[in-house]
């Protein structure tokens, strides 16, 4: 709910950054298309430990990532920590779910923002534990031992 | 209980395939997502670290995400999606026509309330004046023939991909840590 309203806040006033300025921004490591298209649910339910395997399915299968920043801004990632394979990189698998410090360049085009992370200033690790609340989504993420 | 109520909301979604300002002409299948729109429109494919941040040293290099440059009006729309059913996105589609001119067929996602706006879901590409359209299915061959170990295993690719069993067995479904069994336990 926080990250719903805040989004909403955010579409209202939009990011005030000029193309290109240095930024250094905290943020949940997001699986852009889940959020975007509401295809497993509201976007409180596509974040955080409930979405963690499908956020690492979807990184690795190419599917963009983004950075969901604490103001419920999201930015699309499209270099993370020196490497530009933004489409199944390492880096992008490695913090799916992750709560990151990254600091590098902002920029806004025809309505989306993007982020070019030069650094991960700080790992904070898997902050947003809402498993408790929605279970696994989607329901069929972890295997069912009985088959 | 949000488990629960997750797909209710998903069904009780809006009626979908909404029209658009590109969706004259289109015959993109609807995927019932509350805020797609279809849409057919002609746009040049570009890297998108190049056309976003001038980034253009290894243009179109293979792990870099594309996007397409609307030629109606110059509007830059992401494709965060191909056309083949969960977890898979567009870049290795949209690759083999990176720099060129084409026209596609998808859906527009269009949703203020997240903050969605020309997210697209790519189905069909071609180049301007081809008459036969792709389908944007090609990431599990490609996937494939980059780990074929994996792709003769049994199952769909995302339970086999060498990657993401990696990943889980280090920290688990939820990510922290849990063992399996732990993690069917707490989120049944």
């Amino acid at each position: 709910m926080r990250n719903a309203v805040a989004a909403a806040l955010v579409c209202v006033a939009g990011p005030a950054l000029a193309d290109g300025e240095d930024i250094t921004i905290r943020g949940e490591v997001i699986d852009t298309w889940c959020y975007f298209s509401g295809v497993m649910g509201g976007p409180d339910a596509v974040t955080g430990t409930a979405h963690h395997t499908c956020a690492i399915w979807c990184s690795a299968g190419g599917i963009p990532v983004g950075l969901l920043a604490e103001d419920g801004t999201v930015y699309m990632i499209l270099a993370l920590g020196g490497s530009d394979q933004s489409a199944g990189g390492a880096a992008q698998l490695e913090l799916a779910s992750h709560d990151i410090t990254v600091s590098g360049q902002v920029f806004a085009r025809d309505g989306l923002n993007y982020l070019v992370v030069a650094d991960v200033v700080e790992d904070h690790g898997i902050t947003n534990i809402n498993h408790t609340d929605f279970g696994v989504v989607p329901g069929f993420a972890i295997p069912n031992p009985e088959g | 209980m949000w488990k629960y109520l997750i797909p209710l909301v998903v069904l009780a979604s809006p009626v979908a395939a909404q029209d658009g300002p590109f969706s004259e002409g289109s015959e993109a299948r609807s995927w019932n997502l509350a805020w797609e729109e279809p849409a057919r429109f002609e746009a040049t494919v570009v890297d998108m670290l190049c056309e976003v941040a001038g980034d253009c040293a290894s243009e179109c290099r293979t792990g870099r995400q594309l996007g397409l440059l609307r030629a109606a009006d110059g509007v830059l729309t992401y494709p965060n999606k191909n056309n083949q059913g969960i977890f898979t996105g567009a870049a290795v589609d949209l690759a083999p026509f990176c720099g060129l001119e084409v026209e596609v067929d998808g859906l527009m996602i269009e949703d203020e309330y997240v903050g969605a706006t020309n997210v697209y879901l790519v189905q069909m590409i071609r180049e301007v004046g081809a008459e036969e359209w792709v389908t944007a299915n090609g990431w599990t061959t490609a996937w494939a023939e980059e780990f074929p170990e994996a792709a003769a295993q049994e199952g769909r690719w995302y339970r086999n991909d060498p990657r993401v069993l990696a990943l889980i067995e280090a920290d688990g479904y939820l990510g922290t840590g849990e063992t399996w069994e732990e993690a069917w336990e707490i989120t049944r």
